[in-house]
C-alpha cells in the first residue's frame, strides 16, 4: 500500500462522488436520483476503507459499516417516499413534486 | 435473564400473539384455509401448553414467579415478570380451554364472511386470547395492566366488528369509554401500591399491602372493587354489556360472557388478600354484587332477545361471583368464574347455531323448533341452560353456585339478608334460563323460517358440522359433570368448602325448581305470554319513536315488563346524565349552531382586542410606528426576494447543498 496507491483511490473516489452528484442533479427520474445518491456514498466508503488500510486502522472499515447502515436506511426511507409519491405524482419527474414548496 | 425450564410460561400467550401477528401482516395475502390453521394454531397451543402446566400446578409443583426482565431505575424496580399459582392455573386452563373451543367454533359459524373480514376476525381473537393469559399470569402490576388494557381495545373492536353498521360502532365506543372509566380506577389503585410497595411485583405488591395505613387500604381497594366492577359490567357500569351483543357471537361467547368481564372478579381474586383487609369495601362488594345479581336476572327474564337475555345473565352471574368475593370466599368466586365460564360460553354459541341465518336474527321467536331443527345444538342448549339454572345435583352450575350461597350463610347476620337476595336471584335464575330453553320446544312459525329472498347477514348457514358440534358437545358435558370438579378447585386453592345447614340447602335446591315453574306460567299461561308479546311490539315501535306513553294505556304487568327489558332504563339515565350534557358542553366549545366558534378562546381574544382599541389606537399612528411599519413593509420585500430562491425543485437544493459544502470546503482549504 503505496501513498501513490492511497492518492489514486482518493482521486476514484472523489470521482465517483462526483459522478453520483451529477447524477442527482442531473437526472429527473426519482428512482435514478436515489441510485445516484447511492453512487455518491460509495465514493467516500471507498476514501474511509483506502485511508484505514493506508494507516492499518480498522475505524476506516468500521465507517464503512456505518456508512452501508446509512445508505440502507436512505433507501427503505427513499424507497417509502417513492411508492408513496407514485400515487400522487409523475414519479419521472422530480420537478412535479414542486407545489411541495407551497 | 437467564434461560431456565419456567419460561416455558412465556410461551402460553406467546402462540396466540404469534397467531395475531402473523394474521395481522396486511400486505401478505393468506387463503382461507391458511387463515383458519393460523388461528387455529394460535387458539390450541396455549391449551396445550397449559394443560400439563395446571396438571404440574395440581401435583404440588407450580412454576411460582417467573421473572422475565428486570430493570432498576433510581431506587425503584422494574421486574416484569409471570407467574404460575393454583389461582392462575385454574384460570389460564378455563381461558386457554374456552378460547379454543370457541375458536374451532368460529371456523363454521363465520365461513359466510368475506376473507379480510375473516382474518381481522381471527386476528383480534387471537390477540384477546393472548392478552387474556397475559393477564391471568401476569406476575407484576405493569404486565397485568398491559393484558387488562389490552382486552378492552380487542372487545371494542371485536364489538364494532361490523363496521357498516352505526349500532355496533356505537355499542363499541361505549363499551370502550365505560370500562375506560373504570379501567383508570384502577391504574390509580395499581400506582398506590407501587408507590408504597416500591416494586411493581405483585408478590412484593400484595404482602406489602398489609402495612399499609388504614384510610390508605379502603381507598386503594375501592379503586380497585371500581375497577373491577366496571370490566365485570356490575351496576352501577354495566350498560355496556347489554349493547356489546352488537358482536358476532363467538365475540360474546368467548369475551362478553366467558372470559373478559369475569376479569373484574379476577381481578378481585388476585388481590383478595388486600380486599380483606378492607371490610367496609367488601361488604361493598357483596351488597353491589347482590344487587347486580337480582337486577341481572330480572332483566334477563323480560328480554326478547336471546343474546341480551344472556348478556343479563353474564352481569347477574358475575354479581354472584362478587358476592363470593365480598364475604371473603375468592375461592368460591373461582369455582364458579371456571362453571360460568363453561355454561355461559356453551350458552352463546348453541344459542348463536340455533338462531343463525334466522330472519329475526338473535330474537328469542328464532329460538322456536330448535328441538327439530337443531337437535345437537338445543341438546347443547338445554345443558348449559339447566346448568346455568342451577339445576340441583345434576348439573355443575349448581355445585358452584351452592358454594357461594354457603360462604355467604356463613358472614354473619349481614350474610343471612345477602343469602336471602341470593336465592331469590337463583329463583329467577332458574325462570329465565328456563323460558330461553321452552321456546325451543315450540313449534316453528312460517314466519320464521329462513328462506332465500331475505337478505341477511348470514346467508346460506352451513352450521352443523364437526366444527360446531364438538366444541358445543365438550362444553356439554363440561357444564354436566364438571360439578365435580367444584370441590377439588376449592381445596386446590386452599380453601375447605364451606359448609351450610341442610335446610338452607333444600330451600336453595327449590329455588331453581319454582323458578322453572315461573317460567312454565310465563310461557304456557296465555294472559302472561301475550303481555310478554305486547311488551315486545311495543319495544320496537318505541325504537323508532321513542315518546313516552306510546300505545295508549298499557297494564301493570306489561309495563313492568317493559321496565325491565329496557334495563330499568338505566341507559336512558346515563344519556341524561352523561351523555347530553357532555355532547352539548363539547358542540358549545366547538362553536356549533348559534354560539361563537371556541367561546372559551373567544372571550380572551375580544377581551384583547377590546383593550387595543381603549388604550394603543389613540395613541397610533405617530412617527415611530410609521418607522417601524416601514421597516416592517422591508421585511415583507426582503422575503418576496428570498422566496424565490425556493424553487421546490429537488435538483436545486441539491445543488445548493453541494454548492455551500464545496463553499465550507474552500474556507477550510488553508486551516491547519
Amino acid at each position: 500500500m503505496t501513498d501513490t496507491f492511497l492518492i489514486g483511490m482518493l482521486v476514484l473516489a472523489a470521482g465517483l462522488f462526483a459522478v453520483g452528484l451529477f447524477g442527482v442533479l442531473a437526472r429527473r427520474a426519482v428512482l435514478f436520483q436515489l441510485l445516484s445518491l447511492e453512487v455518491m456514498l460509495s465514493g467516500p466508503s471507498l476514501a474511509f476503507v483506502a485511508a484505514g488500510a493506508r494507516h492499518g486502522d480498522p475505524a476506516g472499515q468500521g465507517m464503512f459499516v456505518l456508512v452501508l447502515i446509512l445508505a440502507a436506511a436512505e433507501v427503505a426511507l427513499g424507497l417509502a417516499l417513492y411508492l408513496r409519491m407514485a400515487r400522487t405524482a409523475d414519479v419521472t419527474d422530480s420537478d412535479s413534486i414542486r407545489d411541495l414548496r407551497h | 435473564m437467564t434461560l431456565s425450564p419456567a419460561l416455558i410460561l412465556l410461551l402460553v400467550p406467546s402462540f396466540a400473539l404469534a397467531a395475531f401477528m402473523v394474521l395481522g401482516l396486511y400486505p401478505y395475502t393468506l387463503r382461507r384455509r391458511q387463515v383458519h390453521i393460523i388461528a387455529l394454531l394460535g387458539g390450541a397451543l396455549p391449551l396445550l401448553i397449559m394443560a400439563p402446566l395446571t396438571g404440574l400446578c395440581a401435583a404440588g409443583h407450580c412454576l411460582g414467579v417467573v421473572p422475565i426482565f428486570t430493570l432498576t431505575v433510581g431506587q425503584s424496580v422494574v421486574a416484569l415478570a409471570l407467574t404460575l399459582d393454583p389461582l392462575g392455573a385454574t384460570i389460564g386452563l378455563t381461558v386457554s380451554a374456552i378460547g379454543a373451543a370457541v375458536l374451532v367454533y368460529s371456523i363454521t359459524y363465520m365461513a359466510a364472511t368475506s376473507l379480510a373480514d375473516l382474518r381481522r376476525f381471527f386476528a383480534l381473537m387471537n390477540l384477546f386470547l393472548a392478552a387474556m393469559l397475559t393477564m391471568v399470569l401476569a406476575g407484576d402490576s405493569i404486565v397485568f395492566f398491559l393484558g387488562w388494557e389490552l382486552m378492552g381495545l380487542c372487545s371494542y373492536f371485536l364489538i364494532a366488528y361490523n363496521t357498516t353498521s352505526a349500532e355496533s360502532i356505537t355499542a363499541g365506543r361505549k363499551a370502550f369509554i365505560m370500562t375506560r372509566v373504570a379501567d383508570a380506577y384502577l391504574l390509580a389503585a395499581l400506582l398506590l401500591l407501587f408507590l408504597h410497595a416500591n416494586s411493581v411485583r405483585l408478590d412484593v405488591l400484595i404482602p406489602a399491602s398489609a402495612t399499609l395505613d388504614a384510610t390508605m387500604t379502603i381507598v386503594i381497594a375501592a379503586l380497585l372493587l371500581g375497577g373491577a366492577l366496571g370490566k365485570s359490567a356490575q351496576v352501577p357500569f354495566h350498560t355496556w354489556l347489554p349493547s356489546a351483543m352488537a358482536g358476532p357471537t363467538p365475540v360474546s361467547a368467548l369475551l362478553h360472557s366467558a372470559t373478559m368481564v369475569a376479569a373484574g372478579a379476577f381481578l378481585l381474586m388476585r388481590f383478595a388478600p388486600l380486599m380483606q383487609l378492607a371490610p367496609a369495601v367488601q361488604v361493598a362488594a357483596a351488597v353491589l354484587g347482590v344487587a347486580t345479581a337480582a337486577y341481572g336476572a330480572m332483566s334477563a327474564l323480560f328480554q326478547q332477545d336471546v343474546k341480551r337475555l344472556l348478556a343479563y345473565s353474564s352481569i347477574s352471574q358475575i354479581g354472584f361471583m362478587m358476592l363470593s368475593l365480598g364475604v371473603g370466599a375468592p375461592e368460591a368466586a373461582a369455582a364458579h368464574f371456571v362453571m360460568h365460564a363453561i355454561f355461559k360460553s356453551l350458552l352463546f354459541l348453541a344459542a348463536g347455531d340455533i338462531t343463525h341465518g334466522c330472519v329475526e336474527g338473535t330474537d328469542l321467536s328464532s329460538m322456536r323448533g330448535a328441538w327439530t331443527r337443531k337437535p345437537v345444538s338445543y341438546v347443547a342448549f338445554v345443558a348449559g341452560g339447566a346448568s346455568l339454572a342451577g339445576l340441583p345435583m345434576i348439573t355443575a352450575g349448581w355445585w358452584s353456585k351452592e358454594a357461594i350461597l354457603s360462604a355467604v350463610q356463613g358472614f354473619g347476620a349481614v350474610g343471612q339478608v345477602l343469602w336471602l337476595g341470593a336465592v331469590l336471584t337463583a329463583l329467577l335464575t332458574g325462570a329465565y334460563a328456563s323460558r330461553a330453553i321452552m321456546i325451543g320446544l315450540m313449534p316453528m312459525r312460517d314466519s320464521d323460517m329462513p328462506h332465500a329472498g331475505n337478505v341477511h347477514r348470514h346467508e346460506a348457514p352451513r352450521t352443523g358440522t364437526i366444527w360446531t358440534n364438538l366444541p358445543l358437545m365438550l362444553l356439554a358435558t363440561g357444564a354436566i359433570v364438571a360439578g365435580v370438579l367444584v370441590t377439588p378447585i376449592m381445596h386446590f386453592l386452599g380453601a375447605e368448602e364451606p359448609h351450610a345447614s341442610a335446610f338452607s340447602v333444600y330451600v336453595a335446591a327449590a329455588a331453581p325448581l319454582l323458578g322453572v315453574g315461573l317460567a312454565l306460567a310465563l310461557v304456557f299461561v296465555p294472559r302472561l305470554s301475550e303481555g310478554l308479546r305486547n311488551v315486545r311490539a311495543i319495544s320496537r315501535k318505541a325504537r323508532k319513536m321513542p315518546r313516552r306513553g306510546e300505545g295508549g294505556p298499557q297494564s301493570r304487568f306489561v309495563r313492568l315488563a317493559l321496565w325491565l327489558n329496557w334495563g330499568m332504563r338505566f341507559d336512558g339515565l346515563y344519556q341524561v346524565m352523561f351523555v347530553r350534557p357532555f355532547v352539548k358542553g363539547v358542540r358549545w366549545l366547538n362553536g356549533y349552531g348559534s354560539a361563537p366558534a371556541d367561546p372559551v378562546g373567544t372571550w380572551p381574544m375580544l377581551a384583547l382586542v377590546w383593550l387595543q382599541q381603549k388604550i394603543t389606537a389613540p395613541l397610533a399612528p405617530d412617527w415611530f410606528d410609521k418607522l417601524w411599519m416601514w421597516g416592517a413593509a422591508g421585511v415583507v420585500r426582503l422575503w418576496a426576494l428570498v422566496r424565490r430562491v425556493q424553487t421546490g425543485r429537488v435538483r436545486d437544493y441539491g445543488f445548493a447543498m453541494a454548492g455551500g459544502i464545496a463553499g465550507l470546503l474552500l474556507l477550510v482549504w488553508g486551516t491547519p
